[in-house]
């Protein structure tokens, strides 16, 4: 809330903020509709990210020539890049709503800000998509520790701190989804419940179509991630099992966008090459030991 | 595209191995072939005659020859190349609006790879003929213009088939794609078979591969350059002057097909008995 | 096919220890969450988990220095009970984590590393960089993921909870939620509901919260029955970042590793801050708390903060109240290795590397120590009976409340590193209670009437129908606005019965507005639009117990401040006088305590759609409330005069009885 006069450049900020912002969004009803442009005016104000334009555009629902619309749906959460819900595609590149200030966009693309909903899922509505495909692909991984249970058996197996600063970074992934929006070998897998389907019978059909699908860099972290834990490793081969049937890591095609456009600078390329050993390894054990 | 087959094909059940072959057939033999291949070629620069040497070494192996070409050079060729146009199908490419590097490589790594295809697919036509069986040569190949080279007269038949300038650019252009196409998925092969994990390891390894790539790349246009650069007439007599030594020490079979001018005294003497080749023609080369 | 089956509402700590520690038991969850529980607001968390240590123990600390610090942190309105156990449950629960996958930060030799937070002397609080929250619920999300696999967890994300559904006894048995894609309204049976749904800082408008963090959960229980207790003590953070969309925490943590807060002593001072040399700043935490510095408790920072702006007038900047928490003393490297996560945080939305240039903070609401009050049993030892039913029950049977939406850990004022240790506690300890009370309610999930479903189902869609219909003319947006603005403006640092009484009117007003909204979409599909509306209705009776607590409340206690009923200071100089006013200080406040050291109780009432509150006795009975004097003029001789009453009081209570006081006596 720094007013424009301690701004250095206030009166040119003064003039800016007087405007109305330009805001395009590519609006869809539901699924399998057809996704449309809608344009809105926003009134400029200090310090707003998208999710404040948006929470205006709410409040507006009123296109820039005057039609009443419905607010435009989206997803967001914690608002400080932590929860991982707000991902939507900013000017044409996939990142966090949140974090995306208006000043910034403003000074690249000064004439509009463009939202689209992420290209990869399936639209539910407007910027809202569904990610489900991203969380089966965490438990297609066996991203979790097989601890016993849950009584107090003591401390963990002692590890050092090179060991924590490996994992910690992995273990920062939001699962918001940027990695698999901006991966050219990570494709939309969308499916419509027939009539008659029951949700179990269509959630059963998702999950096997999923599961052909690329796993994508996310998961492949996580992999890695547990792999790299005194427990967790238990379950390496199974993950390596995973990570090298269909929809493996064979499917990377190392454009490196995942590591490139992550909020989190998770090492995703370091992850993927590791796994990429790791299966190796993994697939001529059981090959020669089969 | 994203939704597989109802059953499991035999791509989804095996498709980590097929991807390791795929990737493996690129580096070896494919790779390890087109560096011997360009180094070979570029020896021409030196001269036709280590150039007609090298080629005479390659086709000592006689009949096993043509083994080795279609086990460790077409077959693998083959199926890196159309199972990668089937891959390609199924990224979706988007440099537009993430035009970053390494996206780019992603892309060229791509279209380096149909390019290549393409060429080397016209360029064993155009110079081999993909095969060497009669009715083949004389109704398809030899009336299309293609099957040129001729192994015992390799410069010059060589030089003759690069003719004019469509043809040079497009050696040029393939070369280059290969050469990409090569070292750049050296480097993506690091990243797939985990030799190179850490940031600074694959950074090491961004350079490695840059300079073999810069390398293998002055080394094909060496060798195209000497294709295009060498006299054929000049280069002929040469290799002529050559052959009858050859065949006669032993180093390479006696045939018809892998000379520009099939001699007299072999269509006199069909069994292969050759006597020196006439003076004027081609000096023996004994001093 | 499991014998029992449970719905959780709210996916945070508290909701996933709660699932993933039934399913361990063999109940069969349905996990229901406004948003994929990965996302829910404890992510937010950034500090770390308390609990003593090998290291503080042999420094001095255990257990019960963990409790006492709770509770004289939290001004003595926690109950005593719960408190205990859950200190002493606390290194278990870093064990767990710990095993679970948690990469707490480590020491050199490979031993989970501890760093200090506030309220307490000792380095007990456990931490994974700045993001222990997020790292806490991946873990419990994990494993709770294990759990859906094995087929036991069913989770429901994107789902809005609306009511429990309670039986003609009042038992609840089962829940009420809507598919917010599709709009179905869907009854889900169970053997007993947890509420697990955090705090209600959106009644705040902006908060440290997530959007998501709207009360409405807890209001629509209270709405339906359950009591809601000491709603008028929320937490404001001494230390967030503000912002136009939301107040971004940032976490006691950057005190914890050495941050000191400051203010130039000119006002205004225009130098940069690192021209300006020691001699011109002030550090008035460190000035006015010699022995816990910039480690004072949360309420106490926060006023300190405020006080410094609003009163002095020394906010760094002239038109925005902020002041400095610097790190740029701290190496590098170190601040990258142990707080990383928020210097990234202030980086992005602020655009300035606070490892060179000190943060600007101001405080911002943050937690709500009340919630919906919940019962308990008490152990022969002080502490609680584990698997009693009514643990964590609140007076709906069958219904129970974890983690921020429940009341009783906290008490006045939360200790910071505390709030994720309750949630996981309350989550572990408290689960096996819904299986003793399954089992001795009697009944199933399976054998709820239809009828009951039925109709519980009907009166919620004829809810949502109205809306749909609405004729009013209100837009839910700018009324959220309002009761923002006004709930910010009065209850918030401090208090005042003018404003307080004022802002009432203000919002019964808001609320009978926002019973005519008008909604820009009247679709039945992902209709935002009319879930938001709900939710803001449902704000309004928290608000109300938030301000009507405060009004009745006519006293400082914790986060609850009212500068027209502080204690005052000694000002005598001659000891014998000072001593005199010291007792004088000590009867007021023993005065005090006897009329307000009492659970603030709220029940809803429809007709008047008001709250009408009553108050309980707290449970102190195993450490005797003492008077909170951090920074008091005069403290020295109030502490001396009243550990000498309280010597007279032990010898006597040994005389009468053999310590048997019992808290099951005190709570009515």
């Amino acid at each position: 809330m720094i007013a424009p006069e301690s701004n250095p450049t206030s009166s040119a900020a003064g003039a800016r903020q007087a405007q109305m912002l330009k805001v395009r969004v590519l609006r869809q009803d539901g699924p399998g509709q057809e996704p449309y442009w809608q344009l809105f005016d926003v009134p400029r104000e200090p310090d707003m990210n998208v999710i404040s334009v948006l929470q205006r555009i709410a409040a507006i629902s009123e296109t820039v020539d005057g039609k009443k619309v419905a607010p435009v749906a989206w997803d967001c959460g914690c608002l400080e890049e932590v929860c991982g819900s707000c991902t939507m595609v900013i000017n044409g590149k996939v990142r966090q709503s949140c974090t995306a200030l208006v000043d910034k966009l403003v000074e690249d693309q000064p004439d509009e800000i463009v939202l689209e909903p992420m290209r990869k899922f399936p639209v539910i509505r407007d910027l809202l998509v569904d990610r489900g495909r991203l969380f089966h692909a965490l438990e297609r991984v066996k991203g979790w520790v097989p601890v016993d249970g849950y009584y107090d058996m003591g401390p963990g197996e002692r590890q050092s701190r090179q060991q924590q600063e490996q994992n910690y970074p992995l273990s920062q992934c939001m699962s918001c989804g940027c990695c698999l929006d901006a991966c050219p070998q990570y494709l939309k897998i969308e499916l419509e419940q027939e009539d008659g389907e029951s949700d179990e019978a269509f959630a059963a059909r998702q999950a096997a179509a999923y599961d052909k699908g690329f796993i994508g860099a996310h998961a492949i972290s996580q992999a890695m991630l547990f792999n790299n834990h005194p427990v967790g490793k238990t379950l390496a081969d199974q993950r390596n099992e995973e990570l090298s049937s269909a929809g493996g890591i064979q499917v990377c095609g190392n454009a490196q966008n995942c590591v490139a456009v992550c909020p989190k600078e998770i090492p995703l390329t370091r992850s993927i090459a590791r796994a990429g050993r790791s299966t190796t390894l993994y697939q001529l054990k059981k090959f020669f030991e089969r | 595209m994203a939704e597989p087959s109802p059953q499991d094909s035999f791509y989804w059940r095996h498709e980590f191995a097929i991807r390791r072959l795929h990737s493996l057939a690129g580096l070896v033999p494919l790779g390890a072939y087109m560096v011997v291949h360009l180094l070979t070629n570029a020896s021409l620069l030196d001269s036709v005659e280590s150039f007609q040497g090298a080629v005479y070494r390659i086709h000592s192996l006689g009949l096993a020859l043509p083994v080795i070409e279609w086990g460790f050079i077409f077959l693998p060729l083959l199926f890196h190349g159309l199972l990668g146009v089937w891959l390609i199908k199924n990224g979706r490419s988007n440099t537009s609006h993430y035009p970053y590097v390494n996206n780019r490589r992603y892309k060229w790594q791509r279209w380096t790879g149909v390019i290549a295809l393409v060429f080397l697919l016209v360029h064993v036509f155009h110079l081999h003929g993909w095969f060497h069986f009669h009715i083949w040569l004389d109704v398809v190949a030899h009336p299309l213009g293609m099957a040129n080279f001729r192994p015992y007269n390799a410069a010059s038949s060589l030089a003759r088939a690069m003719g004019s300038w469509p043809w040079w650019v497009f050696y040029l252009i393939g070369v280059l794609a290969c050469v990409y196409h090569l070292a750049n998925g050296l480097w993506t092969a690091g990243i797939t078979w985990g030799l190179w994990i850490s940031a600074a390891a694959q950074e090491r390894a961004t350079k490695i591969c840059t300079a073999f790539g810069i390398g293998l790349a002055l080394v094909g246009m060496a060798a195209w350059w000497a294709s295009i650069s060498i006299d054929p007439e000049a280069a002929e007599a040469i290799e002529n002057r050559m052959y009858p030594a050859a065949v006669q020490s032993g180093a390479v079979p006696l045939s018809v097909e892998k000379r520009t001018q099939p001699d007299v005294t072999m269509q006199d003497h069909p069994l292969g008995a050759v006597d020196p080749a006439p003076a004027a023609d081609a000096p023996v080369a004994t001093p | 096919m499991s014998a029992h089956r449970v719905v959780v509402v709210g996916g945070g700590l508290a909701g996933l220890s709660a699932t993933m520690k039934l399913a361990e038991l063999g109940v069969a969850v349905d996990l229901i969450s406004l948003t994929p529980v990965k996302r829910s607001h404890s992510v937010c968390a950034q500090g770390g988990i308390n609990a003593c240590n090998d290291q503080t123990r042999q420094l001095g600390d255990n257990e019960w220095k963990h409790f006492d610090d709770t509770v004289y942190g939290g001004d003595f309105l926690n109950h005593q009970p719960p408190v205990k156990e859950m200190a002493y449950w606390a290194p278990k629960v870093i064990d767990l984590m710990d095993r679970l996958g948690v990469p707490f930060n480590r020491t050199g030799e490979g031993f989970i590393d501890r760093r200090r937070f506030g309220g307490t002397l000792y380095k007990r609080t456990a931490f994974a960089g700045a993001t222990t929250g997020q790292q806490l619920l991946y873990a419990l999300d994990e494993q709770v993921r294990r759990r859906e696999s094995e087929g036991l967890v069913r989770k429901f994300e994107f789902w809005d909870f609306l009511a429990p559904i309670q039986d003609d006894s009042g038992r609840c048995r089962g829940v009420v939620a809507q598919d917010m894609s599709s709009m179905e309204i869907r009854a889900f049976p169970a053997d007993a509901v947890i509420v697990a749904s955090g705090g209600c800082g959106l009644v705040y408008g902006r908060s440290t919260m997530s959007v998501f963090c709207n009360g409405s959960a807890a209001s629509r229980c209270f709405q339906a029955g359950a009591d809601y207790a000491n709603g008028e003590f929320i937490q404001v953070h001494p230390t967030a970042i503000p912002g136009s969309d939301k107040l971004r925490l940032m976490s006691e943590s950057a005190r914890g590793e050495g941050g000191r807060v400051w203010v130039p002593r000119k006002p205004q001072d225009a130098r940069a801050p690192k021209d300006i040399p020691d001699s011109d700043r002030f550090y008035f935490l460190e000035e006015h708390f010699p022995e816990y510095g910039n480690l004072v408790p949360r309420d106490i920072a926060t006023r300190e903060i405020f006080d410094v702006c609003v009163n002095e007038g020394l906010s760094v900047e002239p038109d925005r109240m902020c002041v400095y928490l610097d790190l740029t003393h701290i190496e590098r490297r170190e601040l990258d290795r142990k707080l990383g996560g928020i210097l990234e945080i202030y980086e992005k939305f602020q655009g300035v590397d606070p490892r060179d240039v000190p943060m600007k903070i101001f405080p911002a609401v943050h937690y709500s120590m009340g919630g919906l009050w919940a019962d308990y049993a008490r152990s022969a030892d002080g502490g609680l009976e584990p698997g009693a039913p009514q643990n964590q029950m609140t007076r709906i049977p069958g219904l129970y409340a974890m983690g921020e939406c429940d009341y009783h850990y906290h008490g006045a004022n939360r200790l910071g590193a505390n709030s994720l240790l309750s949630c996981i506690f309350t989550g572990l300890f408290a689960s096996p209670s819904l299986i003793s009370y399954a089992q001795s309610a009697g009944g199933s999930y399976r054998d709820v009437p239809a009828s009951l479903l039925e109709s519980a189902v009907k009166a919620q869609q004829t809810r949502h129908d109205e809306l749909l219909k609405g004729t009013g003319d209100e837009n839910p947006y700018l009324i959220h606005q309002e009761l923002g603005d006004v709930m910010t403006r009065s209850a918030t640092v401090v208090r005042r019965n003018d404003q307080l009484q004022s802002a009432i009117e203000t919002v019964d007003e808001l609320h009978q507005r926002a019973k005519r909204v008008h909604l820009s979409d009247s679709g039945s599909w992902t209709n935002q639009n009319v879930i938001f509306a709900k939710a803001l209705q449902d704000m309004f009776p928290l608000a109300k117990c938030i301000l009507k607590g405060a009004l009745q409340r006519d006293e400082c206690r914790g986060a609850h401040f009212k500068p027209d009923f502080t204690k005052p200071s000694l000002t005598a100089e001659d000891p014998a006088e000072r001593r005199r006013q010291a007792e004088q200080w000590c009867d007021a406040f023993e005065e005090n305590n006897r009329k307000y050291l009492k659970t603030t109780v709220a029940k809803w009432d429809a007709s008047s759609d008001q709250p009408q509150l009553s108050y309980e006795d707290v449970d102190t009975s195993l450490i005797p409330p003492r008077p909170r004097l951090y920074g008091l003029v005069g403290a020295e001789v109030i502490e001396e005069v009243w550990s000498e009453r309280a010597a007279r009081r032990q010898s006597e209570a040994s005389d009468t009885q053999p310590s048997t006081s019992s808290s099951s006596d005190a709570k009515v």
